[in-house]
C-alpha cells in the first residue's frame, strides 16, 4: 500500500517523535510513505478564517500533489486532516471556486480533479490494514495497559464530517487500542478540546481545559494517554508541567503519538519509537515494550 | 483500579449506532406503559449543584423529553420548574441537558433512563430554569441592528444570496442557548472576554449583512473576544438549528475582524506571515511573533523543551529556506517581515 504522505508542521517541528515513529510504525505496516517535498502548512485554525482564498489554494494544492502522485493521502494530525477535508468538499461543490483555484495552481503546472482520497493513519489503520491484519501483526500485545483516547476535536467533529452527528460515537481509538492489547478506559475527556488553537496567544484555556481532561483519565484509571493529533499532544505532553502548577497536583501522565502505541505492540522498541522524546517521562509504558522486564 | 472497558462496536459500524438512533426507532424500543427512570437535577438556585430527584415515569407512545416533565409536573412534583412555550422547535425555551447533551426537551425522544439538567454556563433560576440576561446583556451590548452604511437604494435592494451566505444562516438562531452551555471557553468563566458561540450568532445576523455600516461593526467586534474560540465545534454538534457556527458565523466575523480591528488578530496575522515566508509554521517563530519578547519569561519551559529537541533556536531564527517556502509565497503574496 502506497500513500502521500503529509506529516504537517508540528510533526517536522515541536513533534518530530511523531514523524519518526510513523516511518518506523509505517515499515512493519507494509505501508510505502512517499513524501510531498514542496507541501505547505495547511494554514491551521488561522488562515482558513482571515483568508479564506489562500487556505482552499494551499490545501488544495496539497491534494493536487498527491493527484499528481496518483497516490492516496495520509495524515497524521487533526486539524491539517480537516483542512484537506473542508477543502476537498468546498472544490467539489463550487465550480467557481474550483476554477479560481486551479487558475492559481496553473503557474506551478498543478491540476486539481478532485479524486484524492484523504486518509487520517487512524482510519488507515481501519480501512487500509483492517482489524484483523492488524490482530495477526501484533507480535507483542500490549496486555493489562489502560488508556485513555484522547481524540481531539478535528477528527470528531464538526458533527456529520466522520459520519456520525454525536462525536461520542467514536470509538475508532478504542477498537485499536483493544486490538493492541490495552485496555481502553471510560472518562470524559475523550472528544474534549485540548485548546491548543488559541495557545499561541494565551495559554490558559488549553492548561484549564486540559488540566479537566488529564485529571478524568487519571481518576478512570488510565496508566496512559493516546492521541492521533501532535497538537493535541503539545498540549498534553507539552503542557503538563505548567498543568500541574495549575491544579496545585503531580499528574504524571504519559501521553503517546497513536503510531507510538502500535509500534510498540508491533514489537518496536521504545528508543525506535522515539518514545524518550517526551516532556512527561514515559518509562511505565516502555516496560510493555517486547523484551523489557 | 482501571474501570471496565466501555462496550465497544466494530469499526465497521462506527456511526451505524447513531444511524439507528431516530425518534422512531427509539420508540420502537420501549411500549407504552413501561416504566422510564428521570433524573432531575433540582435545585433552589442558592446551592451550588442541587439534588438529584428521581422519577417513574410511564411511557406514551412518541414521548419526548417534553412529555415526561410535562408528566411529572403533572403526577409526581408540581412544584417542578421548567420552560417551555411552543414544543415545536420555534421558541428556543426549552433547552436543557438529558445524558450530559444539551438537547430541546420539545425536540428529543425520551430514553429507557434519563439525567437531566439545567444548561452549564447560566445561573440557575430554579430547577430547569436558567437566568439568560448574561446572554441578553452581551447581546443588547453589540447593538444588534442594522446602520446602512450608504442611503437606502429603494426596493429592490440589489441583495444576492451569496452576499447574504452566512448571515442568513445566522438568522436560523433560536436562541436556545444549547452552543453557550456546550462552549469549554465560556466554561472557563471570566478567564477570557470571549462572548461565546449564542452572542456572536446574533451579532452575525447583521454584522455579516454587507449592507451594515463598518465602523458600526468595528465597535461589536471589539468587545467579542472572537480570538478565544478554541474551534472545538462543540457548539456545531448541539445546535438544533443545525447552524455552521465555527465555519459560516465565527470564522468570518473573524475574517472581518482581522480587517476592522486587526490588533485582535495578532495570531492569526503572524502565522499567516510565518506561512507566507517559510511555506511552514515554526513554532517558536509565531509564538515569538505573537508574544514578543514576553514569550522569554517562560525560561524553565524554554529550558525544558530544548533539553528535549523540541524546538530549536538555529531553525527558528536562521533556517528560512524549505521546499514549500516558494510555492507559499507565489499564493499568499510577499508579507513584509
Amino acid at each position: 500500500m502506497k500513500f502521500a504522505y503529509y506529516p504537517g508542521c508540528s510533526a517536522r517541528s515541536t513533534c518530530a517523535e511523531l514523524n519518526v515513529a510513523t516511518h518506523r510504525v509505517a515499515t512493519k505496516l507494509g505501508l510505502e510513505l512517499v513524501q510531498l517535498e514542496s507541501a505547505t502548512c495547511t494554514g491551521a485554525r488561522e488562515l482558513r478564517a482571515i483568508d479564506p482564498a489562500a487556505f482552499y489554494a494551499l490545501n488544495v494544492r496539497i491534494l493536487a500533489l498527491a493527484e499528481r502522485e496518483g497516490l492516496p493521502l495520509m495524515t497524521i494530525c487533526n486539524t491539517c486532516t480537516l483542512n484537506v477535508l473542508d477543502a476537498h468538499a468546498a472544490f467539489v461543490s463550487d465550480r467557481e471556486l474550483a476554477e479560481r483555484v486551479n487558475a492559481r495552481l496553473a503557474d506551478e503546472g498543478l491540476h486539481y480533479s478532485g479524486r484524492t482520497k484523504i486518509n487520517h493513519f487512524l482510519w488507515v489503520l481501519h480501512e487500509d490494514i483492517g482489524e484483523r491484519r492488524l490482530r495477526r501483526l501484533v507480535t507483542n500485545p500490549l496486555t493489562g495497559l489502560s488508556v485513555a483516547a484522547f481524540y481531539g476535536c478535528h477528527i470528531t467533529r464538526p458533527p456529520g464530517r466522520y459520519g456520525f452527528v454525536d462525536s461520542r460515537n467514536n470509538t475508532a481509538l478504542e477498537t485499536i487500542a483493544q486490538i493492541l492489547g490495552c485496555l481502553p478506559i471510560e472518562y470524559s475527556g475523550r472528544t474534549e478540546c485540548c485548546g491548543f488553537h488559541t495557545a499561541a496567544a494565551d495559554e490558559r484555556v488549553a492548561i484549564k481545559l486540559t488540566g479537566q481532561h488529564i485529571l478524568a483519565a487519571k481518576a478512570g484509571g488510565a496508566q496512559t494517554m493516546v492521541t492521533p493529533c501532535p497538537l493535541c499532544h503539545t498540549v498534553l505532553d507539552g503542557f503538563q508541567r505548567e498543568i500541574e502548577d495549575d491544579l496545585e497536583q503531580k499528574l504524571d501522565m504519559p501521553v503517546l503519538h497513536l503510531p507510538q502505541l502500535v509500534g510498540l505492540a508491533l514489537g518496536l522498541t521504545p528508543e525506535e519509537l522515539n518514545i524518550d522524546r517526551h516532556m512527561i517521562p514515559a518509562e511505565m509504558v516502555s516496560a510493555y515494550a517486547a523484551g523489557s522486564s | 483500579m482501571a474501570a471496565p472497558a466501555p462496550t465497544l462496536s466494530p469499526a465497521t459500524r462506527l456511526g451505524q449506532a447513531e444511524r439507528a438512533d431516530t425518534l422512531a426507532l427509539r420508540n420502537a424500543r420501549l411500549s407504552p406503559g413501561e416504566i422510564i427512570v428521570v433524573r432531575i437535577r433540582r435545585s433552589d438556585g442558592t446551592e451550588s449543584a442541587g439534588r438529584l430527584q428521581e422519577f417513574a415515569v410511564p411511557y406514551q407512545k412518541w414521548m419526548r423529553v417534553l412529555d415526561a416533565l410535562n408528566w411529572i409536573a403533572e403526577n409526581a412534583a408540581t412544584d417542578l420548574a421548567y420552560r417551555w412555550f411552543c414544543g415545536s422547535k420555534m421558541c428556543g425555551t426549552c433547552a436543557v441537558r438529558m445524558n450530559g447533551r444539551e438537547v430541546l426537551a420539545c425536540w428529543e425522544a425520551v430514553e429507557p433512563e434519563m439525567t437531566i439538567e439545567p444548561l452549564r454556563n447560566l445561573p440557575v433560576v430554579r430547577d430547569l430554569v436558567v437566568d439568560r440576561s448574561r446572554y441578553e446583556t452581551k447581546v443588547a451590548g453589540f447593538e444588534p441592528w442594522l446602520r446602512r452604511a450608504d442611503t437606502y437604494p429603494g426596493f429592490p435592494e440589489p441583495l444576492s444570496h451569496k452576499q447574504m451566505k452566512n448571515a442568513s444562516k445566522a438568522l436560523d438562531c433560536i436562541s436556545c442557548m444549547c452552543c453557550y452551555s456546550a462552549c469549554p471557553v465560556i466554561g472557563l468563566g471570566d478567564l477570557t472576554d470571549f462572548a461565546g458561540p449564542a452572542p456572536l450568532v446574533q451579532l452575525g445576523q447583521t454584522a455579516l449583512d454587507p449592507r451594515n455600516d463598518q465602523q458600526k461593526v468595528a465597535g461589536a467586534l471589539a468587545q467579542t473576544g472572537i480570538f478565544n474560540c478554541v474551534s472545538c465545534y462543540k457548539c456545531e454538534e448541539v445546535c438544533p438549528a443545525g447552524i455552521p457556527i465555527v465555519s459560516q458565523i465565527i470564522e468570518p466575523l473573524k475574517a472581518k475582524t482581522a480587517v476592522l480591528v486587526p490588533a485582535m488578530a495578532r495570531h492569526a496575522l503572524a502565522l499567516r506571515a510565518i506561512v507566507a515566508t517559510r511555506g511552514r509554521v515554526d513554532p517558536g517563530a509565531l509564538v515569538l511573533r505573537v508574544q514578543g519578547l514576553g514569550a522569554l519569561a517562560r525560561l524553565r519551559r524554554i529550558l525544558r523543551l530544548l533539553v528535549r529537541g523540541k524546538i530549536s533556536p538555529l531553525r527558528t531564527f536562521f533556517a528560512f529556506k524549505t521546499a514549500a517556502a516558494a510555492p507559499a509565497r507565489r499564493i499568499l503574496g510577499r508579507v513584509p517581515p
